[in-house]
């Protein structure tokens, strides 16, 4: 089976996020970079299913030249092939996300049998760039997922709900957004990075849509800064402690 | 008039939208889709979107949830309108003026919508839930396509595990990178057991193999809103904070007296977790008088 | 005598061929093994041949076996012409060596060292069979056993022969030159019996030299040839680098690149001959911590495990090689570009437990103790290389270091714009780029900029430095790790982008030399860098603070009463011999106290090989060395390693000890400040 997973290149954010002065972006100077999670497992579920059905993988990002790392990343597990839809690294909504990805899938000469993306993105975590590829596809879309099996040309997938797991059967193709459990992505090997850096990817570079969404500034949260009681240090705050349990009636 | 999409009427993140909607100071009508009908959510996209056409709402809200998320993103492709999910305050205008959510609820965007009707779902925990008033049950449309009806719950598995959800307890005990091994947990397990609450887990932990996915709590593990979340050996990185920014209260338990979940805690305790957390489990055993 | 000759000829041609094919087999495989560089450095090699093989040096470490061995080795170089002898004599009894065989003195020094050798022999047997030792449990005690008896052999029938050439008036020189010998002539009357008993014990002299002969390269008796190539091909240089490995030499195609040892054919020659050196004395498993403490490494076991593979796997190595380049040879590599596909088994687990791969703190205590300079922990790392870069099978809990190393440039998943934070209030000159370099870089480290317990030390040095009028800057955020953590686990890939990284940020920086509080960091930048274009005279802060209390540019008060021992760090004092300058430190501000195991015999703390981020399989290293320092009595435990630091502080608050551990950068402020 052929298998598309669409990620982004995100910031490794540590304890603070810091703004750049103008507001429009977090200041990545000294971070490093990454793929949002979600996103990670469905690439390496993509590699999975593949090895157990055959088929091949592709992984797919919208983003910045830079970008490429994260596709090089991908490819270093397993998955055969790239395409960059390149930006100029500003950010592009939703719907124009979605349309570039549309366009790339029709452009394609290959047809994809599932289309995989994280349920959300680490940083805009806006829910919805896969639904809406879906509906411009006439696909069916199943979201959150954290398990899937292929039989024949149906995917049975898992979605954690209070209570247990619901249970969704569609025939492919279809898009299925997964979620971080799903599997436990593997690490690299080194031969793996090597053929990674020769494996194909197919760059072009779509126009840009007005933004229906359009991100008018970053702003950090207030109240960020708490003042913690300190209720003292080591085992000696243990009485302390266990008042305010108390006080707040869980003991 | 703003359309307000119930998810489930009993819980509280619905509650909050509908207050949040009330908020707004427009006529709100809110609605649920039939409760014996099974979860299809282009199906019960094309229910709103019958009712939108019907009544053309100025904003159409929905809780932030999964579903209430993934409801409103197909009512958003259907409409081909855009959707601002996860937000904390609306400013009504042309275009529209969000504030909405990102990295979880550490950083925040605010974001001009160009769209009719607006649709946004709204960030949990930012407006407390009020009594819900009428919401009306919805019959599933029968303008739902066959491509709408293919996605729908075909089967439920109950759950194999036992003992307190993480997203039901109470309290929330979690370890991270501070409590060294699998076997460590040991003493964050028998903290969480005599306060009758939940494990949870940084992502550290996770990779480290040391608890399954499911304990992990933050943006890409389970977001909890106890009535206390302690946290013994995290640092408190942006990733996890977004899983417990729904806990009422935050005692942080570390040895770094600079660690950055300090900043957001309630209560602190310098010291390592492998002393505090047993002596607070003893003295809890003292007070009970046993 | 004909009849003598033709016999001894054909025994010798025997043992010869025997011995022959077996060195010529050894030979082919160790040209069919990977390469590696160990030339250069003459001088130094021929101390090392001095010293360790002529002068027993490593073997006298422990001095009654050390000196039992050198017994029974000098014994066999000064009895070496008495081969000769006995070769002669067994064909013509009244012939002898020209001239040696005629010295009076030469006769003596047989006898004395034939003596030697008995006792020595007769010495070990007691250790093996009565003391029984720890060090030879897992040895084969039934092979030494068998060596002992013919050594012991050719001792005795040589003495015995002596005497009765003595008691038949044969001997070319006075009785009274062998007076052993003298004694024992005494047994034998000058009569027939004695002639019979004088042509018995030659030959079977000779015959047990002989046989001997074809047993030694099929035994762990190899040693007394490889040992001297061992000794003179061991490292000559500084014991913490780590050999690179290249992933990019444009002459290896990618299916032949060496990622370390996956099987029996990727080992180098010189682990190869390690592996043929090694006698099995259990010198290094007694000093390995992770022995010590219950875990299932054993250098020794290891290395024998990888010599039993090698020589499992010979005849396919040398069949498969042929002269042509290194390769992978895993199974199922598949066959790339002419080399045939070697379907060897895995030495890992086949040859050597997984655990134990990962049990190695590479503190270096095994290399330093063994007589035959094998280096296990090159072997280990060669072996973790290949499990991590190409299987990516190593314990779970380091994934998250090894992947925010990567992504994060530092083990501890913080973000580095944080990683100055630590100096905010300091007045600390963070170098930008553009700056003008300054003359010292402080490199601080992982560690010491984001563990709470370490950040203490990178205060103190500051504060020293700036207070003698040191002109130095850090980096801040664009000090990315060194990368021995992803090194030490076996990750040569992640860890070359970062030495590449950090070399051009220091050499664009123009930085000339460096001051280092970690010792990981010291021995990486400055053993380890040279490799990747970074060479800067690199010293660890206990060597600049002490250099600066001499020159009284810091004045420390001395503190009587307050009694300090010592850690030395393995990466300090083992690898790269920094041993009295933090000791100067610790005198200067109180009453130094040594704990048994310190200087270069010190006892790591665990932290070493990447162990920071691994769990312990067994008992703690580091409540080991804790129980160590509280028995000295002393109330602080000074540091200069900001791993040991923590390492030693979790022991001490696990055992519930009163014992202050610090840095002596930390210890230094304080005297200075007073309070």
């Amino acid at each position: 089976m052929n298998i598309l997973v669409c990620v982004k290149r995100v910031p490794l954010t540590g304890g603070k996020i810091n703004l750049t002065p103008d507001e429009q972006a977090i200041q990545t100077r000294h971070l490093g970079f990454t793929i949002s999670p979600h996103e990670e497992c469905g690439a390496e579920e993509a590699i999975r299913l593949v090895e157990q059905h055959g088929g091949s993988s592709t992984v797919l990002t919208l983003g910045p030249p830079e970008a490429e790392e994260q596709l090089r990343d991908m490819m270093a597990i397993g998955i055969d092939r790239g395409i960059h839809l390149l930006t100029d690294g500003t950010e592009w909504d939703p719907q124009a996300t979605a349309a570039a990805i549309v366009e790339a899938i029709r452009g394609d000469e290959q047809a994809y049998d599932l289309i995989l993306f994280g349920n959300e993105s680490a940083d805009a975590g806006n829910y919805q760039v896969a639904i809406r590829v879906a509906h411009a596809l006439g696909l069916p879309c199943v979201n959150g997922i954290k398990a899937i099996s292929v039989d024949g040309d149906r995917v049975r997938c898992e979605q954690e709900v209070a209570g247990g797991r619901d249970v969704y059967v569609v025939a492919v193709p279809a898009v299925v957004t997964v979620k971080e459990g799903i599997n436990l992505p593997r690490y690299p090997s080194v031969p793996g990075r090597l053929r990674a850096k020769r494996k194909p990817v197919a760059v072009s570079t779509p126009a840009r849509p007005e933004s229906r969404l359009e991100m008018v500034r970053l702003v950090l949260p207030e109240g960020s800064s708490k003042q913690a009681e300190v209720l003292g240090r080591g085992a000696e705050a243990a009485p302390s402690v266990v008042q305010v349990l108390q006080e707040i009636g869980v003991v | 008039m703003i359309l307000v999409f119930v998810e489930d009427p009993t819980d509280e993140l619905s509650q909050q939208a509908v207050a949040f909607a009330r908020g707004m100071e427009e006529e709100i009508e809110a609605v649920t889709i039939d409760e014996g009908a099974e979860y299809a959510p282009a199906t019960w996209a094309r229910t709103l979107v019958a009712r939108i056409e019907q009544r053309s709402p100025s904003a159409v809200m929905a809780p932030g949830t999964d579903r209430g998320n993934e409801v409103l993103a197909h009512v958003g492709a259907m409409l081909g309108q855009p959707m601002a999910a996860n937000c904390v305050s609306v400013t009504p205008g042309d275009p529209a003026s969000v504030l909405r959510v990102r990295w979880g609820g550490s950083l925040l965007e605010e974001a001009a919508v160009h769209g009719a009707p607006l649709l946004l779902s709204t960030a949990a925990h930012v407006v407390a839930a009020g009594p819900i008033g009428d919401v009306e049950t919805l019959p599933v449309t029968a303008d739902a396509s066959e491509l709408d009806q293919m996605v729908r719950v075909v089967e439920r598995v109950p759950a194999t595990t036992a003992g307190v959800s993480l997203t039901d307890a109470d309290v929330v005990v979690s370890g991270g990178r501070g409590v060294g091994s699998a076997e460590g947990f040991a003493v964050i397990e028998e903290l969480a057991e005599l306060l009758g609450g939940a494990v949870g887990c940084s992502r550290a932990v996770t990779s480290a193999g040391w608890r399954p996915h499911s304990d992990q709590v933050g943006q890409t593990g389970t977001k909890i809103s106890p009535e206390i979340y302690i946290a013994c050996g995290i640092s408190g990185a942006t990733q996890h904070m977004a899983g417990c920014k729904g806990a009422k209260r935050l005692l942080a338990i570390n040895p770094d007296g600079e660690a950055s979940i300090f900043a957001s805690a309630d209560y602190a305790v310098i010291g390592d977790l492998h002393e505090v957390v047993p002596a607070i489990s003893a003295e809890i055993r003292r007070a009970r008088g046993g | 005598m004909l009849i003598a000759a033709v016999v001894l000829a054909a025994a010798l041609a025997v043992s010869a061929t025997l011995f022959a094919t077996r060195v010529r087999y050894l030979l082919a495989l160790l040209r069919s093994a990977a390469p590696v560089r160990r030339d250069g450095d003459v001088p130094r090699r021929v101390r090392n041949e001095a010293t360790i093989v002529l002068g027993q040096r490593k073997l006298l470490q422990r001095f009654g076996p050390g000196l039992i061995h050198a017994f029974i080795f000098w014994g066999f170089l000064v009895l070496a012409p008495t081969i000769l002898i006995a070769f002669i004599g067994v064909v013509d009894k009244h012939s002898t060596l020209p001239w040696l065989g005629h010295q009076g003195w030469f006769a003596f020094l047989v006898d004395l060292f034939a003596v030697l050798v008995l006792v020595g022999v007769l010495a070990a047997l007691w250790i093996r069979k009565v003391q029984r030792p720890e060090r030879f449990k897992g040895s084969h005690l039934g092979e030494a056993d068998f060596i002992l008896a013919l050594i012991a052999t050719i001792a005795t029938t040589l003495l015995l022969w002596q005497a009765c050439r003595i008691a038949l008036g044969l001997n070319e020189w006075p009785a009274s030159s062998a007076p052993a010998s003298d004694l024992l002539s005494h047994l034998f009357a000058r009569d027939g019996a004695t002639r019979v008993l004088e042509r018995v014990f030659v030959w079977a002299h000779v015959i047990t030299i002989l046989t001997f002969l074809a047993y030694l390269p099929r035994s762990k008796h190899l040693h007394i040839a490889s040992a001297a190539f061992n000794v003179w091909y061991g490292r000559t240089g500084p014991g913490g680098r780590l050999e690179p490995l290249r992933f990019d030499d444009p002459d290896v195609p990618e299916e032949e690149i060496r990622f370390g040892a996956g099987t029996a054919a990727d080992l180098t020659w010189k682990q190869m001959l390690d592996t043929f050196s090694c006698t099995e004395c259990g010198r290094c498993q007694d000093a390995c911590p992770a022995f010590a403490t219950g875990k299932i490494l054993s250098p020794k076991l290891l290395v024998m495990g990888l010599r039993d593979q090698v020589f499992a796997d010979g005849g396919a190595i040398v069949r498969g090689r042929r002269g042509e380049g290194p390769g992978e040879g895993a199974a199922g590599a598949g066959a790339g570009g002419g080399t045939a596909a070697l379907d060897l088994a895995a030495l890992v687990p086949g040859a050597v437990p997984e655990e134990s791969v990962w049990d190695c703190v590479t503190c270096g205590a095994c290399v330093q103790a063994c007589p035959v300079s094998i280096e296990h922990v090159d072997h280990i790392i060669d072996l973790r290389r290949h499990l991590v870069m190409v299987e990516s099978s190593f314990p779970a809990e380091a994934e998250p270091m090894l992947r925010d190393v990567e992504r994060g440039s530092n083990p501890w998943g913080r973000a580095q714009s944080e990683r100055a934070d630590w100096a905010a209030d300091l007045g600390v000159r963070v170098l930008e780029p553009g700056d003008p370099a300054p003359e010292y870089l402080y490199w601080v480290g992982c560690a010491t900029s984001f563990d709470d317990r370490a950040r203490r030390t990178a205060e103190s040095t500051a504060k020293l430095l700036r207070k003698a009028g040191v002109d130095f800057a850090i980096l801040g955020p664009r000090e990315a790790c060194t990368g021995d953590p992803a090194r030490r686990m076996g990750n040569e890939y992640v860890f070359q982008a970062f030495a590449e990284q950090n070399v051009a940020t220091l050499n664009e920086a123009g930085v000339t030399k460096i001051i280092a509080n970690c010792p990981h960091c010291f021995n990486t930048l400055g053993n380890e860098y040279p490799d990747f274009g970074g060479d800067y005279e690199v010293i660890h802060h206990s060597e600049l603070l002490s250099q600066l209390v001499r020159e009284g540019r810091l004045a420390p008060q001395r503190s009587e009463g307050l009694s300090i021992t010592y850690h030395d760090s393995c990466y300090l004092a083992r690898h790269n011999d920094v041993l009295a300058p933090p000791r100067e430190l610790v005198a200067a501000v109180g009453e130094p106290v040594e704990m048994e195991r310190s200087g270069k015999q010190t006892f790591c703390c665990g932290a070493g090989g990447a162990h920071m981020w691994m769990e312990e399989r067994a008992g703690a290293i580091n409540s080991e060395r804790v129980r160590e320092a509280a028995a000295t009595g002393a109330q602080t435990l000074a540091v200069a390693c900001p791993f040991c630091a923590v390492m030693l502080d979790d022991g001490v608050q696990g055992a519930g000890e009163d014992l202050r551990v610090v840095d002596v950068a930390t210890l230094l402020v304080e005297s200075i400040e007073g309070a």
